[in-house]
């Protein structure tokens, strides 16, 4: 096991800079989620600690040790690839053991070893079998087996889920984080879905345009988004970022366009400003009262164990996330508390959220 | 193969499906099309085949119906002035060492080109150069190689015709072994990497394994093309080197033609490339790469 350290890493083809400056500590042991929209250069940062793709700027060290110029092989590292990249000729056994062989390990040796990864991952049955003859699910096990028999210092994952379908995808997010904590092995982890990221990662690090926008826990980010960005990319359904109005002398009361008024936790400054405020951090009532906004009801999604509503208010879309059973219909009036200390002000504002 | 395949599975299915009227008028003429193709392949065989069992005479006559003997082929095979047997050795011992060597250097020079990171021109003015190469007339060439093989006394020995016959096919084999080479994935590379392989381990474990169809198909059509190579042999060598086209040749003399020898000449001809086709089949599956990724 080892801690990763990148240093000022950036990576250009040519003109263009696809890693921007890239610095961060990953502890030894830590399950860290590289997250970020299609192209922002999640699988390159990977590839590039992963030793398949030059570093052209900035350190990287692993355990310590310097690695920049340190081929795949040496970095102590090894990864399961989105398409899995099974060896197409052998056995399940033989691909998880290839890298025995290649060391040079005893027969017997190598047995065990892939006994005892095939027993983590309940392979047993399908030791035998080519990767033809396997189910994705099962492929991608095995990927993850050929990944531990070696014991590296560190795993690479990217996109390991995303081929298959959205329940074997729940699944072996669960066998993945069960696996992380038997084996504690430090772990960079790729990927585009948000819940993959809030429910495994010990931090998550939100890139975008190859720079980081923001590193933390999963709960920090999700209740302290830095920007907008980071506030609409996780959770789901999306947080609410809404263009109000900040008035001179009343700091802390953003207006909608009709007038009514949320109260915010921090002062902002006087002028537009964007306001993100999570779904569930309102509560609904079918009467006004003070502190009360009205909204009119525009969709309602039931589903079983929450309501979703789509709101209108002052021209502005709200979506509101609620643990009740609500008898509301579109076109009705709903009066929303908003609680002011989950509302968050984005200076920089929405327009480049994701 | 996927045919018979398709055709049992049909016949095994438990409902079949009828076919409408107008289906059955498209197959027929699907039919129809694929059996004049045959014919008009076929028919020179045939024609070539028959020949080979009549007599001079009959041959001449134009005759349909004859008795088969087998004068030509003995005549071929064993008459003390018929060399067939040597041309038929000379032919296999240089069809197959350059088959191997260009199978050797096509794959690795594909693995490197394509596998390895290799500015694009590099890879550009190689493929470029070999296209250009492969369209050259081999007739252009057998001279200078003649004079050049004789200055240093490889006229009419095995090595030149084996390097000839290598440069010749070299082109081809690397263009057929390119394709299958970028049919691997990279991440099965970049995989093996990751485990600790090193090039030539990656090239041997992963690559080749991979691509042995590929190898079969090309080793196949590079023997082929190395068997009834004419212009070059016909300029480098000489009565001990003689493949078999030339020995098929010499049957037309001045003066004479002996058909019939040479229609068992060219029988006989065929053998080694149908046994070839018939054992390489297996190596020809499809789909090896079935189950890697995705
Ligand atoms: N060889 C290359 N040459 C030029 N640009 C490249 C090259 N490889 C990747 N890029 C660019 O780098 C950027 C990052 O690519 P990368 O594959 O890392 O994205 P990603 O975050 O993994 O996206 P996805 O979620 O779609 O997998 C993209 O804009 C891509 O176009
Ligand atoms: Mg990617």
């Amino acid at each position: 096991m080892a801690h990763v350290r990148l240093n000022g890493l950036s990576k250009s083809y040519g003109k263009v800079d696809v890693i921007k400056d890239v610095s961060l500590d990953i502890e030894d042991g830590e399950f860290v989620v590289l997250i970020g929209p299609s192209g922002c250069g999640k699988s390159t940062l990977l590839r590039m600690i992963a030793g398949l793709e030059s570093i052209s700027a900035g350190t990287l060290e692993i355990g310590g040790a310097a690695m920049n110029d340190v081929p795949p092989r040496d970095r102590g590292i090894s990864m399961v690839f989105q398409s899995y990249a099974l060896y197409p000729h052998m056995s399940s056994a033989d691909n998880m053991s290839f890298s025995l062989r290649l060391a040079g390990e005893e027969e017997a040796q190598r047995r065990s070893k892939v006994d005892r990864a095939a027993d983590i991952l309940g392979l047993g049955p399908y030791l035998d079998r080519l990767p033809r003859q396997l189910s994705g699910g099962q492929r991608q096990r095995v990927a993850m087996g050929r990944a531990i028999v070696r014991k590296p210092e560190v795993f690479l994952f990217d996109e390991p889920l995303s081929n298959l379908d959205a329940k074997l995808r729940v699944k072996m997010r669960a066998e993945l984080k069960e696996l992380h904590q038997k084996l504690r092995t430090t772990t960079i982890y790729v990927t585009h879905d948000q819940v993959e990221a809030m429910t495994l990662a010990d931090r998550i690090v939100v890139l975008r345009d190859g720079e980081i926008e923001q590193i933390g826990t999963p709960l920090e980010l999700y209740d302290n988004p830095a920007n907008a960005f980071v506030g609409a990319f996780l959770g789901s359904p999306t947080m609410n970022l809404l263009e109000l109005e900040v008035g001179a002398g009343e700091a802390t009361l953003a207006r909608f366009a009709d007038g009514e008024a949320l109260r915010l936790a921090t002062p902002a400054a006087p002028g537009r400003t964007t306001v993100g405020i999570r779904p569930e951090a309102f509560t609904i009532a079918s009467e006004a009262a003070a502190g009360r906004i009205s909204a009119e009801v525009v969709v309602v999604e039931p589903t079983g164990a929450a309501t979703e509503l789509l709101v209108r208010k002052g021209g502005q879309a709200i979506t509101v996330l609620t643990p009740e059973r609500l008898a509301v219909r579109p076109g009705d009036t709903v009066w929303l508390t908003p609680d002011a200390q989950r509302t968050r002000v984005f200076a920089g504002g929405a327009a480049d959220a994701a | 193969m996927t045919h018979a395949t398709d055709t049992h599975t049909a016949l095994t299915a438990p409902r079949r499906r009828r076919f409408t009227a107008s289906e059955r008028q498209v197959s027929v003429i699907r039919h129809l099309v694929l059996m004049s193709f045959a014919l008009v392949v076929l028919f020179p065989f045939f024609w070539i085949v028959s020949a080979a069992f009549k007599t001079q005479i009959d041959l001449l006559m134009g005759k349909v119906l004859f008795t088969p003997n087998l004068d030509g082929f003995l005549d071929v095979i064993f008459d003390k002035t018929s060399d067939f047997a040597r041309n038929f050795a000379n032919s296999m011992v240089i069809g197959l060492i350059s088959t191997f060597l260009v199978l050797v250097i096509a794959t690795l020079a594909a693995f490197s080109l394509y596998r390895l990171q290799w500015p694009a021109w590099v890879l550009h003015s190689l493929l470029g150069w070999s296209v250009i190469f492969h369209m050259v007339p081999p007739i252009t060439l057998a001279g200078a190689w003649f004079t050049m093989f004789r200055s240093v006394g490889l006229d009419n020995s095995y090595t030149g015709i084996i390097l000839a016959h290598t440069t010749l096919h070299l082109p081809m084999a690397l263009w057929m072994m390119g394709v299958f080479v970028r049919d691997v994935p990279k991440e099965l590379v970049e995989a093996a990497q990751i485990d600790g392989a090193k090039v030539p381990q990656i090239l041997w474990h992963v690559v080749l394994p991979i691509v042995r169809p590929g190898l079969a198909a090309t080793g196949i059509l590079t023997f082929i093309f190395s068997w009834n190579e004419f212009p070059v042999v016909l300029v480098l060598s000489q009565r001990q080197t003689a493949t078999v086209p030339l020995g098929i040749g010499k049957y037309a003399q001045e003066n004479t033609i002996a058909f019939t020898e040479m229609a068992a000449a060219s029988t006989l001809s065929i053998l080694p490339a149908f046994l070839l086709l018939l054992f390489a089949q297996r190596f020809i599956v499809r789909g090896l790469t079935s189950g890697a990724v995705k």
